[in-house]
């Protein structure tokens, strides 16, 4: 079986019949969907009527760019072959078996992973290099935005730059963390780990990738026409007049909720549907319900989002009034809106990275995950309650002051839950036998900024001191500890521990020992700057301060060069490793869940006769007389 | 480190020499993260100028207290653990001598205490909210309108036909409510100093109250991106004596401008 | 042995596939769902805040006052849906009993009713008294005709598919797709629904 995936067999005479699936791969894709979004802007350049008389708003540049972006996302999708099955299932030729196997990537070589291809395991490699890209590209406006306050009266880029820097930074930022876990973690190692051999829907989870592909590119194309000059919330009316690239923002968003939903509802009905024999829920590693409370939070949370944008993309193009004032609307709508979709996002992003660590905590302690049925309990609990708290972003925003004492009620009673998961970790920890490993630190590491995040966000649950701290750079300090500080810490350990899995390859332990104190050290000397400056009272997404938070950004801007150094060297790391580092055994952490039972590389359907669970995955330790 | 000849799980639990020391440990972290956490805090936030603000400080101070005991128990594992033994190399160690993979009474203990400290939290944050809140209907308050545009803020003071400045004034120790809005997109306003805030959106009036107590000038900003100069988009509130503030009122030109009506005036 | 025999899903039983399926749209329409009722909240909060006394505008020198347009369209539209719906259950249960003439006839009912409720709908934008700007009503209004396009000409589309692979005798031997079909006719009616309900109260 593994030979079969390095040297590709010559098939034996027939080739099997694939017809238009042989031709599509992400070059078709570009070149469609390029073409089509032409066309379209040139048809309705020419075509379209000019704005009425009475018309509102000057609507017709709007109409134009984001029907070209729509031609953009139906061509690319065409190119790429999502079409494909879909139509060919009307006109009922389903997808033979090869040509399942061909989506699927058999015998293709490093091909597949620039084609629809179906296999979970590609899919999650997929996912991490988009991650490391948009990691990437989030980190270098980081660095932008550092640089331009490195001086109080402001830097050298424009006001309208800097805000669409800002607003960019943050939105990449929020997608890469979304799918920094679930992405690569939950398509790879997910399926193995329950011991399935694909995801219940290949075809959607090609598609939830590509989607996050296709939805890129208005973003990018965003930035060349007038930018997102809004912060990453795009709250209105703001968003009603800024510039054309707004409309990359709505595409962005509309194309991106898709993608969440397809793979919400792939990845839930494999871990309900696939598991495997023995497998009952108090079997069921604590990792797959960090990555099933995320994508099945994220389910009924973006459409929401994607309904806003929708709004806003109507005021924009067409002159409707949700979120105009003037006109009938009303901003508080698309707070809410924005909100109910925000909050439970922020647990998608932490809760499977969380959920990661505990799933390490036993393998590099050699004891028992402490009180599993807390871990459950306590990711429970913060999924029901996240969409209970949503109006805690508006106490200050004077939509309905009545509702601040229930809503600083939900807010703080999401800290029980919140602390379970550390009662989980701290008792894994306890009496353990520590293995020094990257993995290992970062749990101390998760420990410690979770709970500053965590504390930090009691003070602002708090309806009195939020009205204090509320936009000020103590709440920007405060969710980067929670999404960076608990999150990527949390993605990055998964990264070293399943490196092996993925690429067959150790990652390089210097660099990534390196790269994690630099990281954490630099994060930690960043963001308690960003704290400082926000106590003294310095607002949010400000590109010039007064002379009194100089010293406190200067040192926010030191952290962040470290980081940055710290996560090139991770960079560097994956890289170097990837290419040619020490060859991973089967079950380099002598761990005892599914994906450490199948050979490196991985073959193609994962195993060759579906495993049997039997026993507790976390049954270390020596029994006690 | 227990021998293996006497078995670690017989026995009084916090007779044990590592229970101790964590214990030690906890009550040293404790002090720390709670002396340390709310001294730094409350220094950046500098002097208040009004009782709100001394409120928020009080409250971050208590909450940050509450929450040590917290904090310092994790702090007080994670480093005891750090300092237990270490095991480097590609090997595992051997497994940890004990299978315990739960225990009810630390759970329901955990739980409980979480909860307590929720509802401590809470009924402080009701309690601090309900000043803000009686203080938005004091009778003898004086009213501002506040008028947020892309990027500055104007003021309108009642009674006195169409006196607005750009710089606000206010008389000391005499309650004000601001009634906010906005010409076109959402604005924060937000008197740092006295830890009030409250945003500004087109079309409505959005109301905030607070009492100031000490002369001096403090700062406004804006606290939600509005645009292209929102970081601009800051002045200054004087507080001064009453008859300072009502000289400079008597002082003022009538603009002809003013958000205020006659109606809302008397209302 | 070869690698992929048994990992080929017309390898599992059909019911096995079938109920996974029948998961994985559901909570797809979950996701729909969410996105249904924000629109309900969207429609009612704006009608309740009335900002500006903008949701139907009165009067001015240019444009007469705004009145809701008659929710009957859009009760007309979701009994097509309705029918198109019980037509398709019936497909269901031709298929279920064995008999597949019934459900090709019954299939070509439900995606004829789809279609002519896609035409009804659309052909109801060009009718109604007010343009994008004619206030918070008026956006609520083309917000909910265009969710209702959307979801017919995703029905047209599925029946359309259903109603070919009945007559190409697809399901002769398991009939799951059809039952799913049904799922996504019931939300498609229920989203209607609550759209007409909606405007019913402007």
């Amino acid at each position: 079986m593994t030979t079969m995936m390095e040297h590709p067999a010559p098939t034996s005479g027939h080739s099997p019949k694939v017809g238009i699936i042989r031709h599509l791969n992400i070059f078709t894709a570009f070149a469609l969907g390029a073409l089509t979004a032409i066309v379209v802007w040139r048809l309705s350049l020419s075509l379209l009527p000019a704005d009425s008389e009475s018309a509102p708003l000057f609507t017709r540049e709007d109409k134009i760019t984001l029907l070209s972006m729509i031609g953009w996302f139906v061509g690319f999708m065409t190119g790429i072959g999502a079409l494909v099955a879909p139509f060919r299932w009307v006109m009922g030729k389903d997808l033979s078996h090869e040509e399942n196997m061909y989506l699927a990537g058999k015998d293709m070589g490093v091909k597949r992973y620039f084609r629809y291809t179906t296999d979970h395991k590609v899919v999650g490699i997929q996912y991490l290099v988009i991650t490391m890209t948009i990691f990437g590209m989030g980190g270098i406006l980081a660095m932008l935005i550092r640089a331009n306050l490195g001086t109080p009266e402001g830097g050298w880029i424009h006001p309208q730059a800097y805000n669409s820097i800002v607003g960019t930074h943050g939105i990449i930022m929020i997608v890469g963390t979304i799918i920094m876990v679930t992405g690569p973690f939950g398509n790879y190692i997910m399926p193995i780990m329950i011991g399935a051999r694909d995801m219940a829907f290949p075809r959607l989870n090609a598609l939830s990738f590509w989607l996050i592909v296709a939805a890129a590119i208005p973003l990018i194309w965003g930035q060349f026409i007038g930018g997102i000059s809004t912060g990453w919330s795009a709250y209105n009316p703001l968003a009603g007049q800024a510039p054309l690239g707004m409309n990359g923002y709505i595409m962005f968003i509309c194309i991106f909720a898709l993608s969440t939903m397809v793979a919400g509802a792939n990845i839930t009905t494999t871990v309900v549907r696939m598991r495997a024999r023995g497998m009952t829920w108090n079997r069921t590693p604590i990792f797959i319900y960090g990555v099933v409370a995320s994508v099945a939070l994220a389910l009924p949370a973006f459409p929401v989002f994607f309904l806003s944008q929708v709004m806003s993309g109507m005021d924009r193009a067409l002159g409707t009034s949700f979120y105009d004032t003037a006109r009938g609307g009303s901003g508080w709508l698309y707070e809410n809106l924005f909100w109910i979709m925000g909050h439970p996002e922020v647990y998608v992003i932490l809760i499977p990275a969380v959920a990661a660590l505990m799933e390490m905590a036993p393998v590099f302690t050699r004891r028992p995950l402490f009180s599993f049925n807390v871990a459950v309990m306590g990711i429970a609990g913060i999924c029901g309650l996240s969409v209970l708290v949503w109006a805690h972003h508006m106490y200050m925003s004077g939509w309905a002051p009545l509702l601040n004492a229930p809503f600083m009620l939900t807010t703080e009673l999401i800290s029980i839950p919140t602390g379970m998961l550390f009662l989980v970790l701290v008792g894994t920890l306890w009496r353990g036998r520590l293995w020094m490993t990257v993995p290992t630190m970062s749990i101390f590491a998760l420990l410690w900024n979770f709970m500053i995040g965590g504390v930090t966000g009691i003070y602002l649950s708090d309806v009195p001191a939020d009205a204090f701290l509320h936009g000020s750079m103590y709440v920007t300090a405060h969710f980067h500890y929670t999404l960076m500080g608990a999150g990527l810490t949390g993605a990055i350990a998964s990264l070293v521990y399943w490196f092996p899995k993925m690429t067959g390859r150790m990652l390089d332990t210097k660099l990534s020992w390196a790269s994690f104190w630099l990281v954490q050290i630099g994060f930690n000397v960043a963001f308690i700057g960003m704290f400082f400056v926000g106590l003294q009272g310095q607002p949010r997404r400000v590109e010039a301060y007064a002379a009194i938070f100089n010293k406190g950004n200067l040192v926010t801007s030191i952290g962040a060069a470290t980081i940055m150094t710290g996560m090139l060297i991770l960079l560097a790391a994956v890289i170097g490793s990837w290419r040619n580092g020490v060859k991973a055994s089967m079950n380099p952490w002598h761990a005892k869940s599914l994906e450490w039972t199948v050979p490196n590389p991985v073959p193609l359907e994962n195993f060759e006769t579906l495993p049997v669970v039997t026993e507790d995955v976390y049954g270390y330790g020596r029994k006690s007389s | 480190m227990p021998d293996t000849n006497t078995p670690y799980f017989t026995g009084q639990w916090w007779k044990r020499k590592d229970v101790k020391r964590h214990a030690v440990l906890w009550v040293i972290l404790t002090a720390l993260i709670g002396y340390f956490g709310s001294e730094i805090q409350t220094r950046a936030m500098g002097t208040p100028a009004s009782e709100a603000m001394e409120n928020v400080i009080h409250l971050i101070r208590i909450f940050t207290w509450a929450a040590a005991p917290v904090a310092g128990f994790v702090a007080a594992i994670a480093i005891g653990a750090l300092m237990g033994k270490r095991h480097h190399g590609d090997f595992p160690p051997p497994e940890a001598e004990h299978n315990i993979s739960n225990s009810p009474r630390t759970n329901a203990v955990w739980i409980v205490i979480s909860a307590l400290l929720c509802l401590f939290a809470l009924v402080a944050g009701l309690i601090a909210l309900q000043k803000d809140n009686a203080s938005l209907l004091d009778a003898k308050a004086i009213h501002v309108n506040v008028v947020g545009q892309q990027w500055a803020w104007n003021y309108d003071y009642p009674g006195t036909a169409g006196v607005r400045s750009n710089v606000l004034h206010l008389p000391v120790d005499r309650p004000v409510v601001f009634h906010v809005t906005s010409k076109d997109v959402k604005h924060s306003f937000w008197v740092v100093q006295m830890g009030i805030k409250i945003d500004a959106n087109p079309g409505v009036f959005t109301e905030s109250a607070v009492t100031p107590n000490k002369i001096g000038t403090f700062d406004i900003r804006c606290a939600e991106l509005c645009g292209l100069l929102h970081a601009y988009m800051q002045n200054k509130v004087i507080v001064e004596s009453q008859s300072d503030y009502e000289t400079w009122l008597a002082s003022q030109p009538d603009t002809g401008k003013t958000t205020w009506t006659e109606e809302k005036a008397a209302a | 042995m070869s690698v992929d025999t048994h990992a080929n899903p017309h390898h599992e039983h059909p019911d096995v596939v079938g109920s996974r399926n029948r998961l994985g749209v559901i909570l797809l329409i979950v996701a729909d769902v969410a996105f249904a009722l924000s629109m309900v909240f969207t429609f009612f909060y704006l009608k309740a805040q009335n900002v500006n006394e903008m949701w139907l505008p009165a009067a001015t020198e240019e444009n007469p006052a705004i009145t809701p347009v008659s929710s009957s369209g859009a009760w007309r539209i979701t009994a097509i849906a309705a029918v198109g719906l019980i037509a398709h259950f019936m497909a269901l249960r031709n298929v279920r009993s064995g008999n597949q003439s019934g459900l090709k006839t019954f299939g070509l009912m439900a995606f004829i009713a789809s279609l002519f409720a896609t035409v009804l709908q659309i052909q109801q934008f060009g009718t109604v008294p007010f343009t994008f700007y004619s206030g918070a009503y008026a956006s609520c209004w083309y917000l909910f005709a265009v969710m209702n396009t959307v979801h017919l000409l995703l029905t047209a589309f599925i029946s359309l598919g259903n109603w070919n692979r009945s007559r190409l005798g697809l399901y002769k031997a398991d009939h799951w797709h059809v039952d799913i079909v049904n799922v996504w006719w019931v939300w498609m009616v229920v989203s209607s629904l609550l759209g007409a309900f909606s405007l019913s109260f402007a």
